[in-house]
């Protein structure tokens, strides 16, 4: 695909980060589109293009090195205690440190854009055969995806709005005897409480309610008629 | 049981034996007032204790009213009993209380983040009255939390059943 523009200088060393730009990368200018499963297409700017281009390079990166730095970017994604000492390895001392970030950030938006589009084999190959990757890197880097390529789309699904989940239920069953207000009740009454997680906020909120005997059987009722539906619509 | 009833009490009530077939009134708003607030206790306590008719009638007999007069009260706290413990239910400390369910089915295709997924989950819409306040909670769930849900709720209505519930509700009275 033809450039318009002629390919701007790499941009300024990045402030410390070991978490590239994800979803939101600032694009320096439309990168190519690479075709994707089906008839999805990942947009990918120039720095991600630039960075691939420098780590097939062995001159600029060494075998050790590229494993390391690939090693590196899905650690940064997915080990969630990983921090900036993830790319202070010995054998990656020799490479200047602009272009080390500049490549694991590469990496690791590539990566990104590869997991939410669910990429193939032949899609990661492509890029990478575009990218002049040689054969043996290639293989290392689709390896390396496919190994981690479940906890990548479990990272990808957990995030997001969603309204306050329900995780888990407790009930009290009392006897009411007498209030202050009344006597001689004699009647059972329950205390239910919601245990409910709101996604966004980290706030763990409960709600309680109380009903009657024949209240619950009703709530019970719609809550076996939602499993069922469910059960049935799965087997679809 | 019977009912006590104090000085005041009886003084406030005694103005009902006066009220004439008309049902015009020749006393003053505060008598009238007295009248109302010592009946309106009358009803109110001997719902809320629940006295037998026995009681009911041995208790107003110590106002001394006619015959007549001890009947009617008798019939209007046998015919109100019941709404006035409803109302009387209302005042105690309460929850909000389970009012209905409805809820939805629904499957996440994708989000911003991935792409080609199958998420079911499903949503709820929680009624609740409070104090007369109706509110609603929306909530979702996925579906194994869904079966924990009903298996937890299940076994809630099935302790009512126990010996020991039984035995509990048999012997409290």
């Amino acid at each position: 695909m033809a450039r318009a523009l002629p390919p701007p200088p790499p941009p300024p060393p990045r402030a410390a980060c070991a978490r590239p730009q994800q979803l939101s990368a600032r694009r320096v200018s439309r990168g190519a589109r690479v075709e994707g499963h089906g008839a999805l297409t990942m947009e990918l700017s120039e720095s991600v293009q630039r960075g691939f281009q420098t780590l097939a390079d062995p001159g600029s990166f060494d075998s050790n090195a590229f494993a390391l730095l690939l090693r590196a970017a899905f650690q940064s994604l997915l080990d969630a205690q990983a921090d900036e000492a993830v790319l202070d390895h010995p054998d990656l001392k020799h490479i200047d440190p602009v272009v080390l970030k500049y490549c694991h950030a590469a990496a690791a938006t590539y990566i990104l854009e590869a997991g939410k589009h669910r990429a193939d084999k032949s899609t990661l190959s492509t890029f990478l055969e575009d990218c002049k990757f040689d054969r043996e890197r290639i293989e290392l880097f689709c390896t390396e995806y496919q190994n981690n390529k479940n906890s990548l789309e479990s990272l990808l699904e957990s995030i997001g709005r969603s309204l306050p989940h329900i995780t888990d239920v407790s009930w009290r069953l009392e006897y009411q005897i007498k209030t202050n207000q009344l006597h001689k009740m004699y009647r059972p009454a329950y205390l239910v409480t919601l245990n409910v997680e709101n996604t966004d906020s980290q706030s763990y909120p409960e709600i309680s309610f109380s009903c009657n005997m024949e209240q619950l059987q009703d709530l019970v009722g719609k809550l076996k008629d939602a499993s069922k539906s469910l059960e049935r619509a799965t087997q679809l | 049981m019977l009912l006590d009833l104090s000085e005041e009490h009886k003084e406030h009530l005694a103005f009902l034996p006066r009220v004439d077939g008309a049902g015009k009134l020749n006393v003053s708003s505060d008598t009238v007032q007295h009248g109302v607030e010592g009946l309106t206790y009358l009803l109110t306590e001997s719902s809320k204790l629940m006295i037998s008719e026995l009681d009911f009638q041995d208790s107003v007999f110590v106002l001394g009213f006619s015959e007549e007069l001890n009947k009617l009260l008798l019939q209007l706290y046998l015919d109100n009993r019941k709404e006035i413990r409803t109302i009387l239910n209302e005042l105690a400390p309460d929850l909000p209380t389970y009012h209905s369910l409805e809820w939805r089915l629904d499957v996440q295709l994708a989000s911003r983040s991935l792409r080609q997924q199958i998420k079911p989950a499903v949503t709820f819409k929680l009624h609740l009255n409070h104090n007369g306040d109706h509110s609603t909670k929306v909530l979702q769930t996925d579906p194994a939390t869904l079966l924990h849900l009903v298996q937890q709720l299940e076994q809630a209505l099935e302790e009512m059943k126990t010996n020991h519930c039984r035995r509990v509700v048999r012997n409290i009275k």
